[in-house]
């Protein structure tokens, strides 16, 4: 693997990754951030190409442990969790956290401000777990800039972040401001497959070298990020002292099975009244939406053929994600779960309306006809004759298509709603158990839509035993008389 | 009791029935004969308002059908005649969701506001009269041919309609039942209703109907007494019908 040796690959998220390491906005297809920086000068100090392999912050040490990269630089804390997965390198960044507001928020001064409000942040960081700790009401964004845009548009009431990050997105925003100083002090590792020992000893010397050569403090300095806490950190290193112990306070991630278990037992509450809530939706805009395709004048027919063809021929993750950036541009911000609800309801309303239409037509022209040689006006026909019948054909689909809105549900994530993928997804990063907690999450899902499905085969043959049942007793009667 | 005048039916270039004149006198029945095509049920439909007249004049009771009328009065007097007017279906169309009582109160309950109690005990005196009291927990699917048209006769007649018009009544029955069903027509007569019976079984409508009017072509080729029309028709033409149904 002589060739191998040769390069460098590292694995960081750049999507919102500024200013770590991100893509230059005024070149696409190239990545800037100091972090980029730092491992050219990394590489050059090892002798090495590097070659940057873009990838997911959540799963970031999954994909080192499957060898896509051979180290992690995106900003890594050192935690016990991941201590047991991965090898740390020294630490080369000394970061801190720093608590951001709306600028016309004078209730928050600190994180103590905090306890009954909702704080946004990035999922599985320092910033998180001292939420957590703390036990401050706290929602994940996938990347800061969602964080600080929901923090403007009130759907969080403060967001916390490290510094590098709020000094990028914060500090040219007129709208948001800092709650306080900046606390707690934190290191920025690099991360290696356990066994790489050789390559820990390559990356700690060249990260020694560029602290001793000044070349570290020349990129922070460019991008605003050299402060007191480099200063202190850089100065037993340059001195010589390279062994010289590092004052800083290490979060653990407070991982634990029975706290794992407790919140995904309420994801899956999440989701069960996610699934419940946009299957009312569903089922009562669906009807009006089948009516007017099927009878309605030209033009509402249109229109409900328009809304049924958009929302099948989109995917429902385009729509959500619609929904929830793009509606707030026209000045309707709605909450996450509001939106997932809202969103999955308009979705699934335009499989219920074609359930509905469907069912409606196979009800033979006859049974109106007798309607209306009854006296029965149209309304009354449909009410009392057409729609108990149809309600009969529908229901079979109607139950299916809710096993599957449960399913659905999980496009929630995308939004940062805590249903159970979310909870699946950051706490098997959080813990690596990705197998163990599939499993269970697995099993939660069954839990719900077996009864569902239980249910419905319950009620289709109720209908059929009923119909079963009068036969027999017809035969009955016709035998005794 | 029902008087129709040049009664034309067009859909679209096809004049399917061809200026019908007609009428019938309360508690009589009237059978209407003719071969497939001949627009006798379209008939029908346009006798009960299910089809829009082209031109000519229905007469019922108090209502007048015109085809001069406006949509909405066209539709409003058609309500009106089908107060009068009861239709037993080929098919029947009973209710499949609801049981034989709730099929015949349906309507009276729901349209004319009869409480259901009254309507109940109602519907099962017209179970009785069309002898079938023993059904009336049961659901169309579990009830024979026979059995679901006795059940559609007594759904039709809850209406107090004066005027009954039956469709092809026999295609479902075997003779025992065919001669059953004459017998309890011929009690409605006398009960004070008028019919109107589209068939092409001669037998049936031989003992059943008071007059005979043979359709062809959307015309009405020779109408009179039931006995003259099959025993000296006049046109050739019911007599090679008469010939080949006989």
């Amino acid at each position: 693997m002589v060739h191998a040796q040769q390069t460098l690959r590292w694995g960081a998220d750049p999507s919102g990754g500024a200013p770590y390491v991100f893509t230059n906005p005024s070149a696409p297809d190239r990545y800037i951030g100091y972090e980029k920086e730092m491992v050219d000068a990394l590489a050059a100090a090892m002798g090495r190409k590097p070659e940057f392999v873009p990838s997911d912050w959540e799963t970031l040490v999954s994909a080192l442990q499957r060898g896509s990269f051979d180290i992690i630089v995106n900003g890594l804390e050192p935690t016990a969790d991941r201590e047991r997965q991965i090898l740390f390198s020294k630490p080369y960044y000394i970061f801190q956290l720093q608590l951001t507001v709306r600028r016309d928020d004078d209730r928050i001064k600190s994180l103590a401000d905090c306890k009954n409000r909702v704080v946004g942040t990035l999922v599985n960081t320092a910033a998180s777990r001292i939420l957590d700790q703390q036990g401050v009401p706290m929602r994940g964004y996938p990347d800061p800039v969602s964080a600080y845009r929901d923090l403007e548009l009130k759907r969080v009431d403060a967001v916390l972040m490290d510094v590098p990050a709020e000094v990028f997105y914060v500090r040219s925003n007129p709208r948001l401001k800092q709650a306080g100083p900046p606390f707690t002090r934190g290191l920025y590792v690099i991360g290696l497959r356990k066994g790489d020992d050789a390559l820990k000893r390559e990356v700690d010397a060249a990260i020694d070298k560029i602290i001793t050569d000044g070349s570290l403090e020349r990129i922070l300095k460019s991008w605003n990020l050299w402060n007191d806490a480099q200063v202190e950190f850089q100065a037993p290193i340059r001195a010589g002292n390279q062994n010289a112990e590092v004052a800083f306070d290490m979060t653990t991630a407070t991982f634990n099975w029975r706290d794992a278990l407790l919140r995904l037992g309420r994801a899956a509450l999440v989701t069960v009244l996610l699934a419940f809530g946009s299957m009312v939706i569903a089922v009562f805009l669906g009807m009006p939406l089948a009516l007017g395709q099927w009878k309605g004048p030209a033009p509402l027919r249109a229109l409900c053929t328009a809304y049924v063809e958009f929302f099948r021929g989109t995917p429902v993750l385009v729509q959500l994600l619609f929904l929830y950036f793009g509606l707030p541009v026209f000045g309707v911000t709605m909450p996450g779960w509001l939106t997932a609800l809202v969103g999955l309801g308009l979705n699934y309303a335009a499989y219920e309306s074609q359930v509905y239409r469907a069912a409606l037509e196979a009800i033979p022209k006859g049974q109106w006809e007798a309607a209306y040689m009854l006296g029965m006006s149209p309304v009354l026909a449909f009410r009392r004759i057409i729609l108990p019948q149809s309600f009969r054909i529908a229901l079979p689909t109607m139950t299916n298509d809710f096993v599957s809105l449960f399913k659905d549900t999980s496009v929630a994530f995308a939004i940062s709603v805590w249903e159970l993928a979310t909870a699946y997804r950051e706490l098997a990063n959080a813990s690596g158990q990705f197998l163990l907690l599939g499993v269970i999450v697995s099993l939660f899902y069954l839990a719900m839509s077996l009864p569902m499905a239980h249910l419905a085969r319950l009620l289709e043959r109720r209908l059929r035993d009923r119909s079963e049942r009068r036969v027999e007793s017809a035969k009955l009667s016709e035998a005794k008389a | 009791m029902i008087r129709v005048t040049d009664l034309r039916k067009r859909f679209g270039d096809n004049e399917v029935l061809r200026g019908i004149t007609f009428e019938v006198a309360p508690q009589t029945v009237l059978g209407i004969i003719g071969g497939s095509g001949c627009g006798k049920t379209t008939l029908l439909r346009c006798l009960n308002g299910l089809e829009r007249i082209s031109s000519g004049r229905i007469e019922c009771g108090e209502v007048k059908l015109e085809s001069s009328l406006s949509q909405k009065e066209y539709r409003r007097r058609v309500k009106q005649l089908r107060r009068q007017v009861g239709t037993v279906f080929q098919h029947f169309y009973l209710f499949p969701h609801l049981s034989t009582l709730a099929n015949i109160t349906e309507a009276p309950v729901h349209v004319l506001r009869t409480p259901k109690r009254k309507a109940e005990s109602e519907a099962q005196e017209l179970l009785q009269s069309v002898g079938l009291q023993y059904a009336a927990q049961r659901y169309p699917e579990s009830l024979s041919g026979g059995e679901q048209q006795r059940v559609a006769i007594a759904r039709a007649l809850a209406m107090r309609p004066d005027l009954l018009l039956f469709d092809e009544p026999t295609s479902a029955l075997d003779p025992k039942r065919t001669s059953e069903l004459r017998t309890l027509l011929r009690e409605f007569v006398d009960h004070g209703h008028t019919l109107v019976i589209v068939s092409h079984s001669l037998g049936f409508l031989a003992g059943a109907a008071d007059y005979m009017m043979y359709l062809e072509g959307g015309e009405v080729v020779e109408q009179g007494p039931t006995k003259e029309v099959l025993n000296s028709p006049k046109d050739p033409r019911t007599k090679e019908f008469i010939r080949h149904a006989g």
